[in-house]
Formats: C-alpha cells, sequence, structure tokens
C-alpha cells in the first residue's frame, strides 16, 4: 500500500464524517416513508406497564368513571392523540362513562377532534340507544380551566364547580352525566395522556390528597423518567409514545372483535411500527457508521 | 414598600396555602376554595397580558427599528388580531356560532377550522423536524470515546431494538431485556436524580415563600 | 392515489395543511421565507387562540358573567377587586409604576409553592423512598428480591455520584463510580426512547401527507 492509498482512505473517512447533512434527512425521509407506502404488518407485543392499564379500564365497575386529561399539545399529537382515540374507544365499547379535560389548552382541539371522530364511529354503527354514544350522557367534555392547580384540586370537591360550563357552553350540573361524576369518588381511574410534567402534578395534588388512581400515557421522551413512579404504583399502567399506543391498540383491537365492534377502524399507532422499526435501524446504522468513520479517522492520523 | 408588600403577600398566600392542605376545617377550605376557583383562576387569565404585551412589543419593535425578517413581524401582528377577534367574536364551537359569521357558504374559518388546519400542522410540523437533527447528532455527535458513553450507546440500542416488534425477531428475549432496563437500573437512575431535584425545589419553595429568594420580583421596574 | 379535492371546503383546508407542513419542512434543505411567514403564522395564531379561550372559558364564566348578574353586591365587588389586581399586570408596561406587577406574581407564585410544596413531600420523597427500601414482599421470589436489591444499590450509589461537597475517595469512590454506571444506562435509556420519540412526531406528518392529503395510504 502507498502513502498516496493510505491518504486516500483517510480522506474517505474524513468526507464520510463531513456528509452534508441534507443527504441524512434524505435517507431518513426515504426510510420513514417507503415503509408507510408498502407497509409490512408487525403486530406490537404489550408490555406489563401497557396491559395493567388496559386490564384495569376493561373490568373496572361500570359505576366508575374513565377521566381523561388532555394535556398535550398539537406538537406530539402524533404520539399522543392515537392514546386518546384508543382509550376512547376502549371506554365507549365497555360502556364506561366518560369525563374529558383538558390542562394543556393547545390540546382541547385535539380533544374535540378525537370526540367527533370516535363519537361518528360509534353512531353510525349504533342500532339503538343502547349502542349510541350521546354527549351529556355517556360523555362530558368539560374543556380547560387555568391553572390547573384549581382543576386537579377543585376536581376533589366538585367537578362542575371547576367547570361551570362544559367544552360547548352548556351548564355542566344540568348534564345527566353529572348526576353520577361529581368528583373524584365517582372515578375510577384518572388517565393524563401527556407531553410534560403535569402527570407528576396530578401524583402530587390529586392523588396525594384525594386518592384518585392514575395511569398515563405520555411521549416517549418522558417515558424513562417516569419509571419511578410506575415502580412505586402510583402510576397503575403507562403508555410510551406511539409504541405505546400501538401495544394499547392491539389489545383493543382483540377486545372490540370479540364484542363485534370491529368496524375496520384506523389505528395509526400500529401503522407506524413498520416505519419505527426501520427507522430505528437507521438511527443504529447512522451511529455506527459515525464512529467507525470517527476510530479509523483517527487512527490514520496518528 | 414596593419590595415589602409582594414579599409580605408571597408569605401569607405560601402558609396559607400549606395550611390548607392539613386543615380539614369547613372555614379553611372555604376560602382555599375561593381563593383556587376566584383568586386564582383570574389572576392566571390576567397573566396572559403579559405575554402578549411581550410578543406585540418585541415585534412593534422590530417593525420600527427595520430589524432583521422585520417584514415578517406584520404577520405575526395581524394573524393574533385577527384570529383573536374571530375567536372572541365568533365562538368555540361551530354550531353555537357567535355574533361574527364565521363561514361563507360552506367555507369555514372558525376557530376550530383554523386550529385544525393551521395550528396543528405547523405546531406538528416544527416537532417532527427534530427527528432530522437528531438523525444529524447521531451520525455526527454520538461518539463511544469512553467505557461509559459505550454503556449509554448499548443501553439506548438495546431500548430502540426493544422498543420495535424487530427485537423479538431477533431475540424473543430481547423485548423483556429492554423492559428490564427500564424497570431497574433505569428507575434507580431516574429516582435518585429526583430525589435531588425534589429536594431542590423544596428549598427554592421555601425561600421564595419565606422571602430568601428574591429574583421573581426582577420582574417589575423600580426598587 | 387519491388526492383531497381542493374544490371543496374540507378538501381546500387539507390544501392549506399540506402546503403549511411542505412549507415548515423546506427549512430542512435551507432557510426560505415560505418557512419563515409558516413560523410567524403559527405564532400569531398560537396568540389569538390563547385569547379566545382565555375569554370564553375564564374571563366570561369567572368575572364578567357574575358581575352582569349575580344578585350579591359583595360578590360583584370582590370580583372586581381580583379584576382591579389582575389589571397590575399591565403596570409591566409603565415604567413608573412597574413594580405592582409584583403583587398578583406574589399571590399566584405563593399559593402555588404553599400549595405543592407539602403534597409533593409526600408524592415525590415518601412514596419514592418506600418504594425504594426493601420488604419481606420482595423477598417472595428470588428475581423481585434481587431487583429490587440492585435498585436500592442503584438508588443510593447514584445519589452519591452527586454528592460534591466531600472529595472522591475512600469508600465514596468507587459508589459514586457505581452511581455512573446507572445514570449511563439511565440516560442511553432515554436517549433510545427520545429516537422513538422524534421519529414517531415526523410519521405522524407523513401519515398525514401520505394519507390524508395525498390519498396514497389507506
Amino acid at each position: 500500500m502507498t502513502a498516496q492509498d493510505g491518504a486516500s482512505r483517510h480522506n474517505f473517512w474524513q468526507k464520510l464524517q463531513a456528509i452534508d447533512r441534507r443527504w441524512l434527512y434524505l435517507v431518513v425521509w426515504l426510510v420513514v416513508m417507503l415503509p408507510l407506502i408498502f407497509p409490512f404488518r408487525i403486530r406490537p407485543k404489550a408490555t406489563p406497564p401497557v396491559e395493567r392499564l388496559f386490564q384495569f379500564i376493561d373490568t373496572m365497575p361500570r359505576d366508575k368513571a374513565l377521566v381523561l386529561s388532555i394535556d398535550y399539545g398539537p406538537d406530539t399529537q402524533a404520539e399522543l392523540q392515537p392514546m386518546l382515540v384508543a382509550f376512547l374507544r376502549h371506554a365507549f365499547a365497555a360502556g364506561h362513562r366518560v369525563g374529558i379535560l383538558a390542562c394543556e389548552l393547545t390540546g382541547l382541539g385535539l380533544g374535540e377532534n378525537a370526540l367527533r371522530q370516535v363519537t361518528a364511529e360509534f353512531n353510525v354503527h349504533a342500532a339503538t340507544r343502547q349502542d349510541s354514544v350521546i354527549n351529556g350522557e355517556d360523555y362530558a367534555f368539560w374543556g380547560w380551566t387555568t391553572p390547573y392547580i384549581t382543576i386537579m384540586l377543585g376536581m376533589g370537591e366538585r367537578i362542575s364547580k371547576v367547570f361551570p360550563v362544559d367544552y360547548y357552553g352548556q351548564k355542566t350540573e344540568s348534564l345527566p352525566i353529572m348526576a353520577h361524576l361529581k368528583n373524584y369518588d365517582d372515578v375510577g381511574i384518572l388517565v393524563s395522556i401527556a407531553s410534560s410534567a403535569i402527570p407528576q402534578s396530578w401524583i402530587n395534588l390529586a392523588q396525594t390528597q384525594f386518592g384518585v388512581r392514575l395511569g398515563c400515557g405520555i411521549t416517549a421522551v418522558s417515558a424513562a423518567d417516569y419509571y419511578p413512579y410506575l415502580n412505586s404504583g402510583q402510576f397503575t399502567g403507562m403508555l410510551a409514545g406511539m409504541k405505546g399506543a400501538a401495544e394499547y391498540e392491539d389489545l383493543l383491537l382483540n377486545r372490540l372483535k370479540e364484542n363485534g365492534m370491529d368496524w375496520g377502524q384506523r389505528y395509526r399507532g400500529t401503522e407506524a411500527m413498520s416505519s419505527q422499526t426501520a427507522a430505528h435501524l437507521a438511527i443504529m446504522a447512522f451511529i455506527i457508521i459515525g464512529n467507525i468513520a470517527f476510530f479509523a479517522s483517527k487512527r490514520r492520523k496518528s | 414598600m414596593r419590595r415589602t408588600i409582594p414579599l409580605l403577600l408571597v408569605l401569607l398566600t405560601g402558609l396559607f396555602a400549606a395550611l390548607a392542605a392539613f386543615v380539614p376545617h369547613p372555614a379553611v377550605q372555604n376560602v382555599d376554595e375561593v381563593m383556587r376557583n376566584d383568586v386564582i383562576r383570574i389572576l392566571a387569565a390576567f397573566g396572559l397580558v403579559l405575554g402578549i404585551g411581550s410578543i406585540l412589543q418585541h415585534h412593534f419593535l422590530k417593525i420600527r427599528r427595520h430589524a432583521q425578517y422585520w417584514q415578517y413581524s406584520y404577520i405575526t401582528v395581524i394573524m393574533l388580531f385577527v384570529s383573536a377577534i374571530i375567536g372572541v367574536f365568533g365562538g368555540i364551537d361551530p354550531n353555537r356560532p357567535g355574533i361574527l359569521p364565521t363561514h361563507i357558504g360552506s367555507f369555514s374559518f372558525h376557530m376550530q377550522t383554523l386550529y385544525t388546519n393551521v395550528m396543528v400542522p405547523l405546531g406538528a410540523t416544527m416537532f417532527a423536524m427534530l427527528a432530522f437533527f437528531m438523525a444529524s447528532a447521531a451520525y455526527r455527535a454520538f461518539r463511544a470515546r469512553t467505557v461509559e458513553a459505550t454503556l449509554l450507546l448499548v443501553a439506548a440500542f438495546i431500548l430502540m431494538l426493544g422498543s420495535v416488534p424487530l427485537g423479538r425477531m431477533i431475540h424473543p428475549q430481547l423485548p423483556s431485556f429492554a423492559e428490564w432496563i427500564l424497570t431497574v437500573p433505569n428507575t434507580a437512575a431516574k429516582r435518585g436524580i429526583l430525589f435531588g431535584i425534589q429536594l431542590g425545589i423544596f428549598a427554592t419553595s421555601l425561600k421564595i415563600i419565606l422571602g430568601i429568594e428574591r429574583g421573581w420580583l426582577g420582574g417589575g421596574g423600580g426598587k | 392515489m387519491n388526492v383531497a379535492n381542493p374544490l371543496t371546503a374540507q378538501g381546500a383546508w387539507v390544501w392549506v395543511a399540506a402546503i403549511l407542513t411542505l412549507a415548515i419542512f423546506s427549512f430542512l434543505y435551507r432557510e426560505n421565507p415560505l418557512y419563515r411567514i409558516a413560523e410567524h403564522l403559527y405564532v400569531g395564531l398560537a396568540n389569538g387562540y390563547f385569547i379566545t379561550f382565555y375569554w370564553h372559558r375564564v374571563l366570561m364564566p369567572t368575572l364578567f358573567t357574575p358581575v352582569a348578574h349575580n344578585p350579591s353586591v359583595v360578590t360583584k365587588v370582590w370580583l372586581i377587586c381580583i379584576a382591579i389586581i389582575g389589571a397590575f399586570y399591565f403596570t409591566r408596561f409603565i415604567p413608573k409604576i412597574s413594580w405592582l406587577v409584583r403583587i398578583p406574581i406574589a399571590i399566584v407564585l405563593g399559593y402555588s409553592c404553599g400549595a405543592s410544596i407539602p403534597r409533593a413531600v409526600d408524592a415525590e420523597l415518601i412514596q419514592q423512598l418506600r418504594a425504594t427500601i426493601l420488604t419481606r414482599g420482595h423477598f417472595a421470589h428470588w428475581d423481585t428480591a434481587l431487583w429490587a436489591i440492585i435498585l436500592l444499590l442503584g438508588v443510593i450509589a447514584t445519589i452519591s455520584y452527586f454528592f460534591f461537597s466531600a472529595e472522591r475517595k475512600g469508600v465514596l469512590k468507587p459508589v459514586s463510580y457505581v452511581g455512573i454506571i446507572f445514570i449511563m444506562v439511565g440516560f442511553g435509556a432515554s436517549f433510545g426512547y427520545t429516537v422513538m420519540a422524534r421519529i414517531s412526531l415526523f410519521i405522524g406528518r407523513l401519515q398525514f401527507l401520505l394519507g390524508d392529503w395525498l390519498g396514497i395510504i389507506k
């Protein structure tokens, strides 16, 4: 091997390290896009935190309500909106009463969109009143108020005092569902779907004072940080990111099939798993290639 | 007086709020409820003034000084006022419109429509770009220079593989191992960090209530 | 391919959303006016959205409607007093009396700190400590016992790493090194999940572009 060969190899590793990042962006775009167009279907297997939450909601007594707190905004809706939709489908399929609120103002519209989507799914296939999902009777969308300390502590006394009017401007106290949903005592579990530290506030304020059972659906970024609360039992269960949503959707799909409610609904979390897999492999390849280039060029230099 | 009154207020409200957590007597709880539902709620709403005022001040200044990209500030200011007018006078629920009509024929420009078709795509896309920046950082910056850094990368690889169904195909126990990493060593580390952070928060909160920490007073001018 | 019809009201908005999405993504190639316009649009609309909901869902039901319709004079006076204190936020922009802004800040800050301290002590310290210590229940199975011991040692080691008041020598040195190991594994777990999170956000946007806009994916 000549000195020229060595120099050109060193240049190769240097060029590899200094590649224009827009080529990397293109690789990421293709790696994520192609599996969406040509999907390879893979069903995720539910992890214990997801299973626990699913089982709890599934077997919750009928006189207890599921409360969903929308604590995220448009920036993380890709990960968290599938969770909200899955929880709503599960609750309506199981015949639970549902209360929905938002601690995060920018998530309010997402809640309205999810409710509109899921209630339309159920009502289009409803044959009787029993199968229908009616606002004010089967669910209440309380909306938002500020600050969240008012919500979390106030709901322990009377929910209708925290939200005197619901999202649609109706007097909350006049809704038929509120006769059975006065405060946390009527709540089986409250699930916070969040992209920030609001689930921690739910634990600190609502659970510590009123003992309400909590679950959470959070972005994958925060998921690792919430395992101490899962370990201590302060969260009954947890969905982590789009993977968590896909796992819950898988459990839900089995349940809906059993109930004859599989109407071909879209499951965005599950759809994303093939792209997720490909992207993870790409990122790992980037790290490996970047390290090889770095160490190879370092060795050439020395 | 300019510092004494606020410091006294923070002490009184802080002590009362802490007391209300321990005293179930209706006298205390009723006052606490009024504090939360009326005082704190209305004051928090007025707090929006600071945010909106700062944004407008910043952009008007940019326009006046012809700073870089000053022309775009017109877009922000106009969009702010237009959307506020549509929202305040057009109502929140499309089925219960306000005094301002928010549709021309079947074409709606209601606040919910603007939210779903403008705000959500813009907000979501801005954060979606992080995927690319992260990929670029993964290629250029994540180097296994030390044993500890290598350990970090190995743990990350196991998590990345274990969190997709492919991990189960590589080895049936890989997802369980990834879950174990999260449940045991990760929990231990995060819990240790959590203790430190929470003790820091308690100390800072106490210092604020007792008037030792006064950095928040800097928000208003004068002495 | 079933592209959204731009001649219908709904389809037109889908096109608007798609164009704005691509405008933001254009920044990946390079900075350009389209990106700047979209960015400034977002800031303006987000603020307008906030104003809308603060008006309809806080100020109207909590302040203006009760002041207008509540028969009790005491309630009206009380709410007006709170509104006056809230109006002190405006003094932030009047230098001569800008110190008044400290009053509403003091009330909100003091109440939030006071309300959270006792509850957070229980939730974040006592409950977490309770979950860390070894109990008889852990020793029902060999694996739960082992993981509980590792957890306890890991927490102690992590805390010792952040103890900077003493020199790292003697027993503190190896214990804090074990702490670093646990921290690195924890951060590796966070990083692995962060990769998943970021990719998920991009997948969501592509699902919209390829599904709702272009109709390529069903």
